[in-house]
C-alpha cells in the first residue's frame, strides 16, 4: 500500500506532548486541559476555547525521580508521566483535569499539585469523584462532580463559556472527530483492509493528543485518502487479533505485534477508539451534560466498574468485538503494577478462552515495550499458535 | 434482645452424612500415606534432639536462678523474667513455654488463659459437630488452634493492671471470633448444612463496617472472609501463603495487595464457605477490594451481591447523596434477599451505643497524649479496628469490656504506672499499614527498644457522634462513617487525609519517632513515599521505614522488620536494647 500523506506528519506530532499543532492552538488563544482518563469526559475539556490533551511521555528515559517519589511497585505511566512533569514537559498545560479513578493516576496528578511542576498562572489541577456502578443516582453524582470540579473550574479560572449552547457546539466537533475515526476504524473488519493496525493508532493517538479544530482537517483528508487506498493484492497479516487492556499510547507496542504478523483489528484499551470514539447522540430537551455524562459511563469498559452487569459487558463486548472484526484471537494486557487490570486480566481472559472458546494471550507489560525480547517472542508464539489454529480448522473442514 | 439471638445457634442443621463420610476418608486415606512416608528414624531423631533441648534449656534456666542474688530473684518472683528472647526457638511454631510474670500476674495471665478455654469450650459447644466437620474441611480452622498463643504473643511483658486491660480486650475479640465460626461453620454447606441459619445470615465483604446490620435485629452479618482470611493471617502468619500462591498460579500478578489476593485465591481453593442468603461487596478500602469482588462473585454464582461503593473524594459533601442512596440501595437489597424490614429503633439504639464506646476510646487516647499513657500495645490497636469495623455498636456486651478497661485505665493513671515497666523510653506513633503477620510488632518494639506506640494510623478513623434521631441524617451519618473505614479514611480522598494527617497528628501524640511501614502492595501508601521523606525532614521527624507484605512473610520476614529498627536504633540513636535476648531470634516458622 502506499504510503498515507499525513502519516509521518502525525508520528512527528506523537513525539511531543507540546507539539506543533498543541502550540499553534495555544497561540490563537487555546486554553489547553490535560487529563489522562477515560472517564474525565474529553468532550467537556474542549468546551468554548479549552481544547483537551490526553497525557502521554514520548521517548521516556529514566523516570529514577518519579520513582523517587512514588516507588518502583506502581504503574510506570504514572510514574513517566510524573517524571516528564518535574522535567517540565507540561509547563504548556492551563490545567489538568484528574480523576480519582485508581490510586496511582490520582497521586500522579496530586504530585502535579505539590511539587507545583506547572508555574503557568492560572494552571489548575481539579479532581473529581467517579462513580463504581452506573444507576441512575451515580449519573446524578456524576453530573455534580463534572459540574463542580470541571466546568465550574474552567469558568472561574479563565472565563470559559460552559453553557448547554457551548457544551453542544464541544459535542458537535467531537462528533465529527468519532465519525472519521469510527469509519476508519470500521475498514478493519475487511478481509484485507486499507490500513494496518499500526497506523490507525497513530491517527487514533494524534485524535486525542492534538486540538480538534487543528487536527480535523487532517483527519478528513486522511479519511478520503484512505476510501480509495488500493491495498496490496494478498493481505500482509498472517492473524487477526483484537487487543484489550490497559492504558496504551505506545506505538511500539502495536509495531510490535503487527511486525509479529498480528493485525490489530480492535483497540478496545484506553487511548484506544472503543470506547472513546462514538458518537455522543444528544437529545433534544434533556439536560445536555446529563447525556454527555451518562455517555461516557455505559459506554466505558473500565474495570473499575465493579458491579454485575458491568463486568459482563465487558466480557461480551470482547467477545462482539472478536465477532464483528473477525479476529482469530485476543491480547489482554495490562500495563504492570496496574490493580484494576491486574485483577480483570486473569479472570477475564480465564473466561473469554474457557467459556467463550477464544485464543487468548495474557501479558503485562512496561510502559515502553520496544526493547522488550521476551514480548516479542510472546507474541510470535501467539501467532503461531493462532495459524496452526487455523490450519486445523481448515483440515477439518477439508 | 440477647446478643447474639441464642435462636441462630438451635437452628436446625442438615449435615450431609455422606459427604462427611467421604471426607474423612479421604482425611485418612491422606494421614495414611503421610504416616506410611515419614522417615520415622529422621522423626525420632527430631524428637530426640527437642528432648535433649528441653533438657539443656530447663538446666540452663536453673543455672539463671542459681545464680542470681537474693534480690534479683525476689524481683524474679515478684515482677518476673526480663529476658524474653528465651521463649523462642528456631523451627518451632510455639514459644517454648509461658511468660513468668512474677507471682501475681501469672496467676492472671493463668486466670485469663482458663477464661478464655471455658468461652471457646462453651461457644463451640453451642453446636459442636459443625464445627468439628468445618476443621477437618478447612485448614484455616486449624489455624485457630493457636488463639491462647496469639493471645500470649500480644500480652508478652505486660504486668499490673496494663496486663488485666489487654486480656480483656482481646477476651471480647476471641468471643466474636468463636461465636462467628460456630455460625459459619453451621451455615455452610460442608458444615451443619442449616437452611434456616443460612436464610438469616448477610455476608459481608471483610472490609465492610458492620453497622449496616444493627437495623436488622433479626439477621446475623457476618464479615466472609474475616475469619478463613484476614484475621487468620494474624493469628497464624504462614496461612495465607497457599491463597497466594494458587491466585498467583492462576495468572495474578504478584505485586497486587495480599488482601484481596487472599481472598481470590481462598475462591480458588475453595476456602470460604458456602452459606448466606446475600453478600455485600465493597469498593473498599482500595482498587484490589473493588476487584476482588469480582472472583467471589464468579466463585458464588447463586449468592445474589449488592456493590457498595462510596464515593472516594469523601470530604466533598456533594457526594454525600449518592453515598445515601447506595445505602438506601443496600438496605432494600437486603431486605427484598431475607424477607426482614430495616428496624430504625434497634439501629439508633445500637448507635447510642457505638457512641458511647467513641467516647471511650477517646478517653483512651486523651490519656496516650499525655506523659504517661496508659494503654497501648497490639490488644488495644487490634481491639479498636475490630470495634470500629466489626462490632460497630452491636453488641451490648462490650460496653462492659470498655467500662472495665476504663476504669483500670483512670486507676492506673493516677497511679502512674508505666504499660511496660522501666521500658518507657520513647514515644512513637505508627503509620501507613501494619504487617498482618506481625500483629504483635509494638509488642516487641517496647520489650526490645522500650518504643512505646502511642497510637496506630488505622486507629485514628471517624469519631464524631452518630446521629440517633433523625433519619435521613442517621444515613448521613453512616455515610460519613463508611467513607472514613480502616485504611480508607487515610488513604482515599486526597494525600491530605495521610500525609499532611501525619504532621497534625505528630503536633497532638508528640511522638520522638515514626514507625513508618511501607506495605510493598500498597499502592495508595508507595505513591506518597518521596513526599512522606521530603517533608519529614521539613518537619523534623524521624521516619523507621519498615517494608512488610502485609500477609505474606516470604518478602520481608518478622527478622528483617525488626532488624530496620534493630539498624536504626543502634546507628541512629546509639542506643542499646532493654532485652538484648529479643534483638536476633529466630521466628519464621512460628505462628
Amino acid at each position: 500500500m502506499r504510503d498515507l500523506k499525513h502519516l509521518i506528519e502525525c508520528e512527528q506530532l506523537l513525539e511531543e506532548a507540546d507539539n506543533e499543532l498543541v502550540r499553534k492552538e495555544q497561540a490563537e488563544g487555546g486554553l489547553a486541559i490535560g487529563y489522562t482518563c477515560y472517564h474525565m469526559p474529553e468532550v467537556l475539556l474542549n468546551v468554548d476555547r479549552c481544547f483537551s490533551v490526553r497525557l502521554r511521555a514520548p521517548r521516556t528515559g529514566s523516570i529514577d525521580i518519579a520513582t523517587y517519589y512514588m516507588s518502583n511497585y506502581t504503574c510506570e505511566f504514572a510514574r513517566s508521566l510524573l517524571e516528564r512533569a518535574i522535567e517540565g514537559g507540561y509547563q504548556f498545560l492551563d490545567g489538568l483535569a484528574a480523576v480519582d479513578a485508581c490510586s496511582a493516576m490520582n497521586r500522579c496528578s496530586e504530585h502535579f499539585e505539590v511539587l507545583k511542576v506547572n508555574s503557568k498562572p492560572g494552571f489548575f489541577v481539579t479532581h473529581m469523584d467517579v462513580p463504581y456502578k452506573v444507576e441512575e443516582y451515580t449519573i446524578d453524582a456524576m453530573v455534580t462532580q463534572t459540574r463542580k470540579r470541571v466546568l465550574d473550574v474552567l469558568a472561574e479560572k479563565y472565563g470559559v463559556d460552559t453553557s448547554d449552547e457551548a457544551l453542544r457546539k464541544a459535542v458537535e466537533e467531537h462528533n465529527e472527530v468519532c465519525r472519521i475515526m469510527t469509519e476508519i476504524g470500521e475498514l478493519r473488519k475487511q478481509e484485507n483492509p486499507p490500513i494496518t493496525g499500526y497506523e490507525f493508532h497513530v491517527l487514533s493517538l494524534v485524535s486525542y493528543c492534538c486540538p480538534k479544530r487543528q487536527i480535523l482537517p487532517i483527519l478528513r483528508e486522511t479519511l478520503e485518502e484512505i476510501r480509495t487506498r488500493e491495498p496490496d493484492p494478498k493481505p500482509w497479516y498472517r492473524a487477526r487479533v483484537v487487543v484489550i487492556g490497559s492504558e496504551i499510547d505506545d506505538l511500539d507496542f502495536t509495531r510490535l505485534l503487527e511486525e509479529a504478523g498480528a493485525f490489530v483489528v480492535a483497540d478496545r484499551y484506553c487511548y484506544g477508539t472503543i470506547p472513546g470514539r462514538e458518537e455522543i447522540k444528544l437529545e433534544p430537551g434533556k439536560d445536555v451534560l446529563r447525556q454527555i455524562c451518562e455517555h461516557y459511563m455505559r459506554t466505558s469498559e473500565c474495570p473499575r466498574y465493579m458491579a454485575d452487569d458491568k463486568v459482563e459487558q465487558r466480557r461480551q463486548t470482547t467477545d462482539r468485538l472478536a465477532r464483528e472484526y473477525k479476529a482469530d484471537g485476543i491480547v489482554y494486557e495490562q500495563m504492570k503494577y496496574c490493580d484494576f487490570w491486574g485483577f480483570e486480566r486473569p479472570l477475564a481472559s480465564h473466561i473469554l478462552s474457557e467459556e467463550y472458546g477464544w485464543p487468548v494471550l495474557s501479558i503485562d507489560r512496561t510502559y515502553q515495550v520496544r526493547g522488550s525480547g521476551q514480548l516479542r517472542t510472546r507474541f510470535q508464539a501467539f501467532v503461531e499458535a493462532l495459524e496452526i489454529k487455523q490450519i486445523h480448522r481448515e483440515e477439518d473442514k477439508g | 434482645m440477647k446478643y447474639p439471638n441464642p435462636k441462630v445457634f438451635r437452628f436446625k442443621d442438615h449435615m450431609d452424612l455422606k459427604m462427611q463420610l467421604d471426607n474423612i476418608k479421604e482425611i485418612a486415606e491422606i494421614t495414611g500415606d503421610i504416616l506410611k512416608e515419614k522417615d520415622w528414624k529422621d522423626e525420632f531423631g527430631k524428637a530426640g534432639k527437642d528432648a535433649a533441648g528441653f533438657f539443656k534449656r530447663v538446666k540452663m534456666e536453673a543455672g539463671l536462678l542459681k545464680d542470681m542474688s537474693p534480690e534479683e530473684f525476689k524481683d524474679f518472683l515478684i515482677n518476673g523474667e526480663k529476658q524474653l528472647g528465651k521463649l523462642y526457638a528456631n523451627g518451632h511454631m510455639a514459644t517454648v513455654r509461658r511468660e513468668w510474670r512474677g507471682v501475681k500476674d501469672t496467676g492472671v495471665d493463668f486466670y485469663e488463659w482458663c477464661r478464655m478455654w471455658a468461652m471457646l469450650l462453651t461457644t463451640f459447644g453451642k453446636d459442636l459437630v459443625p464445627s468439628l466437620n468445618g476443621a477437618l474441611n478447612y485448614r484455616w480452622m486449624i489455624s485457630y488452634f493457636c488463639c491462647h498463643s496469639f493471645m500470649d504473643k500480644n500480652t508478652l511483658g505486660l504486668r499490673g493492671r496494663a496486663l488485666k486491660m489487654h486480656h480483656e480486650l482481646i477476651y471480647a475479640i476471641f468471643r466474636f471470633v468463636a461465636e462467628n465460626l460456630v455460625l459459619l461453620m453451621k451455615g455452610d454447606e460442608k458444615g451443619g448444612n442449616s437452611v434456616d441459619l443460612s436464610k438469616k445470615v448477610v455476608l459481608l465483604d471483610e472490609m465492610t463496617m458492620a453497622q449496616i446490620m444493627a437495623g436488622f435485629p433479626d439477621l446475623v452479618g457476618i464479615p466472609y472472609q474475616l475469619m478463613p482470611v484476614f484475621l487468620l493471617s494474624e493469628i497464624d502468619q504462614l496461612a495465607c501463603m497457599p491463597y497466594i500462591d494458587a491466585i498467583e498460579s492462576y495468572g495474578l500478578p504478584s505485586d497486587t495487595c495480599p488482601v484481596p489476593t487472599s481472598e481470590c485465591g481462598a475462591c480458588v481453593i475453595d476456602a470460604l464457605p458456602h452459606l448466606g442468603s446475600c453478600f455485600i461487596s465493597s469498593s473498599m478500602p482500595c482498587d484490589g477490594s473493588v476487584m476482588a469482588s469480582s472472583y467471589t462473585t464468579r466463585r458464588f454464582k447463586d449468592l445474589p451481591t449488592y456493590h457498595l461503593a462510596f464515593p472516594v473524594r469523601y470530604e466533598d459533601e456533594s457526594v454525600m447523596k449518592e453515598a445515601v442512596e447506595d445505602i438506601k440501595g443496600c438496605i432494600k437489597f437486603i431486605e427484598e434477599q431475607t424477607g426482614a424490614k430495616w428496624n430504625w429503633d434497634a439501629y439508633f439504639a445500637a448507635m447510642r451505643r457505638f457512641n458511647t464506646e467513641t467516647r471511650y476510646e477517646l478517653q483512651k487516647w486523651e490519656v496516650n497524649q499525655t506523659p504517661h499513657p496508659q494503654l497501648i500495645g497490639p490488644c488495644y490497636e487490634l481491639f479498636r479496628k475490630w470495634n470500629y469495623e466489626m462490632d460497630g455498636g452491636l453488641d451490648p456486651r462490650i460496653m462492659k469490656s470498655f467500662r472495665k478497661v476504663d476504669k483500670l485505665m483512670m486507676k492506673a493513671y493516677e497511679a502512674g504506672d508505666e504499660p511496660w515497666r522501666g521500658k518507657m523510653r520513647h514515644r512513637a506513633i505508627v503509620w501507613s499499614v501494619p504487617a498482618h503477620y506481625y500483629a504483635n510488632f509494638s509488642n516487641w518494639l517496647a520489650n526490645c527498644w522500650g518504643i512505646n506506640v502511642l497510637v496506630e494510623m488505622e486507629s485514628l478513623n471517624y469519631t464524631r457522634p452518630l446521629e440517633t434521631e433523625d433519619k435521613e441524617e442517621a444515613l448521613k451519618d453512616m455515610a460519613r462513617l463508611y467513607e472514613r473505614m480502616v485504611m480508607r479514611r487515610h488513604t482515599n480522598g486526597g494525600y491530605d487525609h495521610v500525609l499532611t494527617e501525619l504532621w497534625r497528628q505528630v503536633e497532638i501524640w508528640k511522638p520522638e519517632i515514626v514507625i513508618m511501614y511501607q506495605h510493598v502492595s500498597c499502592k495508595n501508601m508507595a505513591t506518597l513515599n518521596g513526599l512522606f521523606e521530603d517533608q519529614a525532614r521539613e518537619h523534623g521527624v524521624r521516619l523507621i521505614w519498615i517494608e512488610h507484605d502485609l500477609m505474606d512473610p516470604r518478602t520481608v520476614s518478622r527478622k528483617d522488620m525488626r532488624s530496620k529498627v534493630n539498624e536504626y536504633m543502634r546507628t541512629v540513636m546509639r542506643e542499646e536494647p532493654l532485652d538484648p535476648s529479643l534483638v536476633d531470634f529466630e521466628d519464621d516458622a512460628s505462628w
